[in-house]
């Protein structure tokens, strides 16, 4: 049977992840959950629906998604517009996004087979060429799904396109090690280095991840390492410190590039729309003296001789 | 701004490695920088420079009502002549009696027969809309393009000057020679068609032979014409018109050297007064390089610019046409520059100043347009001044130079509306011309367009030209391809709107709203109610387009005989190939190739109507075809469901890299582009295609009832080559290079006259050298996909939304609208919100 992955978007164009012009896509279903995710409706594994509340155009001229749905108070509307689903009844048989004609419901997730997937890439493979690009699987934790992942790229690189896997390396290493030989470029993230608050505020301890980061180091596999700066969570000085301490001496400063993401208020209403709190609710601080505050780890790391830059893009080797 | 920090290192490594085939004298400048570091009010790096664009600026549109007057004289005076000695009569009244002027700090002389940035009146044209609008809606108070009589007794003497005219302009006469069958479509009627453009004003759109007049001068091309004048015989049956036309010819040629001559005379009178040294000697060398090229060949690269600079005001005087275009100018300037370098005359540093001053230069004719015309097309100046640079020569070899670099230099330099500089890109064209394009554009302030040799020269053969011809195109106006000197090709001549054609394919040929609704408009070819399949349909718009084109097509052979009859141009015609040799000015077809070009707006409009069409009635047969049809009558009002649906994404879209829904943009391009090709003209040419609205899509939108890609009645048309956006959203929902997919899947070079193509990146997108390294590469893929042309809009929406908010602090903000740039503030509301609303690239 053909390999298939639940797919929660394909973006073309995508300039942030990974050098030059790359197809992304995200798979469906992690199993960390950082109180700063932006993307909550990549945690669950299974498609579900998404709600749009704003597109919807009114139940007095249209019912279709009430007409399909085999329970009429899962879906609820204010001032005769949806508003949210009843997440605890709904079965996610993503009837009612198929019929709603204003994509105010959309299905989040879709399985793709390796040979779609590849369909979609072809399309802009003279731009990867140009441009240095390629594709780059993220997620969600694509490492969930590491027998398509690496059925894909290896699809790709028969095809010489460039691979980029987005990982947070929270899986066995047997499963990394298993696509090591058709990934071109890891990227990955350090986002805390005391064990218990990585558990506070991931869900997960980073034994896991720190140790598959100096295995993986240990193979000179070019890797871009990210660091999502959150304020008052992971800005203070000593974590920034160990950072530096464990780049350099457990992983031999084997990192191309480190890359600092700030923090931004993101994804907010996609957790209303999910009925999931959303942690970052309270967080007040002021964000110029943050911006400055990155600005200075960024010095610190280039100090100490790690190439260190902030924001997501990456030189292409041309 | 400051995320364009360069990386020069970096710049010198690629430079090295790709930098082989430039033919300039200096190695390629290694230093990339384009003004970033200076302030907002001076991009350039010349004083005189800013001085002159900030000058320029200040000045207000006035209305000048000298031409008017002069012309009006000497038609008086002549009226028992021939008409074209009556016409060079005219032209040789404005250029011995018009007042001259020099400006401070200037070094390039001459204006349009009135002062700098007014506008003169072309009463040979059309008078009516300037004797209505003074009286009923004055040219002060409009919301956009306002200019200003400058005093009552000036507004009487327009009034009464513009009576005697009465009957007697070209537009007059044309209207009287359409019949009501051929109206009842055109602008006069239901706008199916505007032809609007030839209607009123004069033709244009053409690039002269620059390099005939550098190198004979104007005696040398008098010396021609004198020589061909003495070989007419007695015998040939057109004597009398021939003979005529060299009389005009000899007259008007004369008179240009009479007009540079007092140039030089003013000059030297004020040099005597100047106290300032400096001024002096630059009043007397602009002296003596208006008395050498009064009537001989330019010597030095300055009197070379000041020579293309009379012999293209003096094309404005006579005509009136827009998209007088430079040619390729890096091409025919080179050996003046090249001389100079070598006998030390100048150096480079000055060479780019000068050519900076001409840049702002060029900014200073307008033209006054009736409102009607400014409210499909936005714009003060003439409009269409391509500056075309690098491409292949002859042989097919890069032909990039150290002018193709300066001319882009002068561009970022001074950020003007003019010109509008055309890069022309091949698979050999250098890394480092690349580079500075691409810094240009994302500058941000819309130059320049890029044009793609492949599809352009294939284009170029089609229209019969020989392959060493098809490889010295230009572009004129916005994305005509064209041969310098050689070709009279009517560009522009009409707008198609084939979103109003596909109203007649699903109503059975009848209106479909508004106060004429039900009437029968085109012939009846099926309606939704009566289409038993997909085919139907499509053969339905065959036979409405082969209907619309052959009503378009008339028309405008009648504009095109009328010009010929009521205003020949014989200045222009001495700089064409085979006028003086036929002793036929222009307009009787005396140029070796003739054309007549209308474009077609709204293709992507048609795609998506006919993929709701097919999708909904013939493929998930959800809806019924009666069922479609009425919504667009009551312009969706309550079928907001199926507005929604034909809006989302659920309908394949051109612009996604559907093929579905591509094969039907495909359809309908080749569609149009079949039916206007081949078609004989008034001139012994052929009709020639073009698929671009400029932003007349916006205009034309306002005439247009709702259609089935989800827009309503009044929203614009899709633009260009582009997808569609309606207020129900866009339709291009996959980004930049699915886009670039779905335009290239058509053949771009069955649009013999050009096809266009806008994107728009927000700012921080193709910041930093990754993302100059992006759009750079993104252009090369689009070139080597053989899309014909494509121009950037580096500029967020935030900005433009700031710009309408407070106008006054980004009153030089230029936008790039199709085709050419433009100062934002001076919009329309409809076209700001339509920039506003194109999708921006973000990713
Ligand atoms: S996904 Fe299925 S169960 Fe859930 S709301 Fe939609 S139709 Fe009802
Ligand atoms: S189907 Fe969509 S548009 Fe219709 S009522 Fe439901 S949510 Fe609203």
């Amino acid at each position: 049977m053909a390999q298939q992955a639940t797919i929660l978007n394909v973006q073309r164009f995508t300039l942030h992840d990974g050098p030059g012009i790359r197809t992304e896509f995200f798979l469906k279903g992690c199993p960390l959950r950082c109180d700063w995710c932006g993307n909550p409706e990549s945690f669950t594994r299974q498609p579900e629906v998404g709600v749009f509340a704003n597109r919807c155009i009114s139940s007095e001229l249209c019912d279709d998604c009430k007409l399909v749905c085999h329970d009429l108070q899962m879906l609820i509307f204010t001032d005769s517009k949806l508003d949210s689903i009843d997440r605890k009844q709904c079965s996610s048989c993503l009837e009612c996004a198929q019929v709603c004609p204003s994509e105010a419901i959309r299905p989040w997730g879709h399985s793709m087979t390796v040979d779609e997937c590849m369909k979609v890439i072809i399309q802009d493979r003279g731009f990867y060429e140009r441009s240095g690009g390629g594709v780059t699987v993220s997620g969600g934790e694509p490492l969930l799904q590491s027998d398509f992942v690496g059925q894909l790229f290896k699809a790709c690189k028969q095809q010489g396109i460039h691979t980029c896997l987005e990982s947070s390396l929270y899986a066995n290493w047997n499963k990394i090690e298993s696509l090591l030989p058709v990934t071109d470029l890891f990227i990955s993230d350090l986002k805390l280095m005391d064990s218990q608050r990585h558990k506070q505020y991931t869900g997960v301890d980073n034994h896991k991840i720190l140790e598959n980061l100096i295995t993986l180091s240990a193979t000179n596999k070019p890797l871009i390492l990210r660091i999502p700066v959150i304020p008052n969570i992971n800005d203070d000085e000593d974590n920034i410190k160990a950072s530096a301490d464990f780049i350099l001496q457990q992983m031999q400063g084997k990192v191309r590039t480190l890359q600092l993401l700030s923090f931004m208020r993101l994804g907010e209403e996609k957790y209303q729309s999910l009925g999931l709190p959303y942690k970052m609710q309270d967080l007040k601080f002021d964000r110029a003296a943050f911006q400055k505050k990155v600005e200075k780890i960024a010095v610190y790391f280039n100090q100490r001789g790690i190439h260190c830059m902030i924001g997501a893009k990456e030189k292409a080797e041309l | 701004m400051d995320n364009f920090s360069l990386d020069a290192e970096h710049l010198q490594v690629q430079g090295t490695q790709h930098h082989t085939l430039a033919k300039g004298l200096d190695d390629f400048d290694k230093v990339y920088g384009l003004g970033y570091e200076v302030g907002h009010e001076d991009w350039s790096p010349y004083p005189r420079v800013n001085y002159l664009r900030q000058t320029f600026l200040d000045r207000p549109y006035d209305i000048d009502v000298e031409r008017l007057r002069l012309v009006t004289q000497s038609y008086q005076a002549n009226e028992a002549c021939p008409r074209i000695i009556q016409c060079a009569r005219a032209f040789e009244n404005i250029l011995l009696n018009s007042t001259l002027h020099i400006y401070d700090q200037d070094l390039i002389l001459g204006e349009i027969a009135a002062p700098a940035k007014a506008s003169p009146i072309y009463p040979e044209f059309s008078v009516d809309w300037i004797l209505d609008e003074i009286r009923n809606s004055p040219f002060e108070e409009r919301s956009n393009d306002q200019f200003y009589i400058r005093n009552a007794q000036d507004r009487n003497e327009i009034l009464a000057l513009c009576e005697y005219w009465k009957g007697k302009s070209a537009n007059e006469i044309i209207t009287a020679h359409l019949d009501e069958d051929q109206k009842k479509g055109s602008h006069m009627g239901e706008k199916v068609f505007q032809t609007n453009n030839y209607h009123f004003a004069g033709i244009g759109h053409f690039a002269m032979d620059f390099t005939k007049l550098m190198t004979l001068g104007y005696d040398g091309v008098l010396q021609q014409a004198r020589e061909a004048f003495a070989k007419l015989s007695k015998q040939d049956p057109d004597y009398s018109e021939k003979r005529d036309y060299y009389k005009a010819t000899l007259i008007s040629l004369e008179a240009a050297k009479t007009y540079i001559q007092r140039y030089a005379t003013l000059a030297r009178e004020m040099a005597k007064v100047e106290s300032n040294i400096k001024r002096q000697h630059e009043l007397q060398q602009m002296a003596q390089n208006c008395e050498q090229i009064a009537g001989g060949a330019a010597q030095s690269f300055w009197q070379a610019l000041q020579l293309f600079n009379f012999a293209v005001t003096l094309t404005q005087i006579e005509g009136n046409g827009h998209s007088i275009s430079y040619g390729r100018m890096d091409q025919w300037l080179f050996p003046f520059y090249e001389k100079d370098l070598e006998q030390n005359a100048v150096d480079k540093s000055f060479t780019l100043e000068l050519l900076e001053v001409l840049y702002v230069k060029m900014n200073n004719p307008t033209k006054l347009k009736d409102k009607g015309t400014v409210k499909v097309r936005n714009g003060r100046g003439f409009g269409g001044e391509s500056l075309t640079i690098g491409g292949v020569n002859s042989l097919g070899d890069d032909a990039t130079n150290d002018l193709s670099m300066l001319m882009l230099e002068a561009s970022v330099h001074t950020r003007m509306m003019n010109p509008w500089v055309c890069l022309r890109l091949h698979e050999n064209t250098p890394y480092e011309l690349k580079v500075k394009a691409i810094e240009c554009v994302r500058a941000g302030y819309g130059h320049p367009k890029s044009f793609n040799d492949g599809p352009a020269i294939k284009a170029m053969i089609s229209k019969g030209l020989s392959l060493e011809e098809a490889r010295n195109y230009a572009v004129v106006g916005c994305v005509e391809p064209t041969l310098p000197g050689k070709e009279f090709g009517w560009l522009d001549a009409g707008y198609v709107n084939t979103a109003k054609m596909l109203e007649m394919v699903i109503n059975g040929g009848r209106i479909l709203a508004g106060p004429n609704a039900g009437k029968q408009l085109g012939p009846d070819t099926g309606s939704l109610e009566s289409y038993k399949n997909f085919d139907e349909v499509l053969e339905s718009v065959d036979k409405q387009f082969a209907y619309w084109c052959d009503q378009l097509c008339s028309c405008l052979n009648v504009t095109d005989k009328i010009h010929r009859q009521v205003k020949p141009t014989p200045y222009i015609s001495a700089f064409f190939e085979g006028c003086i040799e036929s002793g036929k000015d222009m307009t009787y077809g005396g140029v070796k190739y003739n054309g007549t070009a209308p474009q077609a707006a709204g293709i992507a409009t048609c795609a998506d109507s006919l993929s709701s069409i097919k999708e909904l009635v013939f493929e998930q047969k959800k809806y019924s075809g009666k069922e479609l049809l009425d919504a667009v009558k009551d312009n969706w009002q309550g079928h907001e469901k199926l507005y929604a649906l034909v809006n989302s994404s659920k309908i394949p879209h051109y612009g996604n890299d559907n093929d579905e829904a591509d094969q039907l943009f495909n359809f309908m391009f080749e569609c149009y582009c079949r039916h206007i090709k081949g078609r004989r003209n008034a001139r012994g040419g052929e009709f020639s295609p073009g698929v671009y609205t400029v932003n007349a899509n916006v205009g034309m939108g306002l005439y247009t009832n709702a259609s089935l890609d989800g827009r309503k009645n009044e929203e614009p048309i899709s633009d260009n080559m582009g997808p569609v956006h309606t207020a129900g959203g866009s339709h291009d929902i996959s980004g930049p290079t699915a886009i670039v997919n779905s335009v290239t899947k058509v053949d771009h070079s069955l649009a013999t006259n050009g096809t266009l193509l806008n994107l728009r990146f927000p700012e921080d997108a193709v910041s930093g050298i990754e993302g100059r390294d992006i759009l750079l590469s993104f252009v090369d893929e689009y070139i080597a996909k053989q899309g014909m042309h494509v121009q950037f809009n580096i500029m967020s929406s935030e900005k433009m939304r700031a710009a309408q908010k407070a106008p006054e602090k980004y009153a030089d903000m230029l936008v790039r609208v199709a085709g050419y740039s433009a100062y934002f503030v001076e919009l329309g509301k409809p076209l700001q919100d339509d920039l506003i609303h194109r999708t921006e690239l973000r990713f």
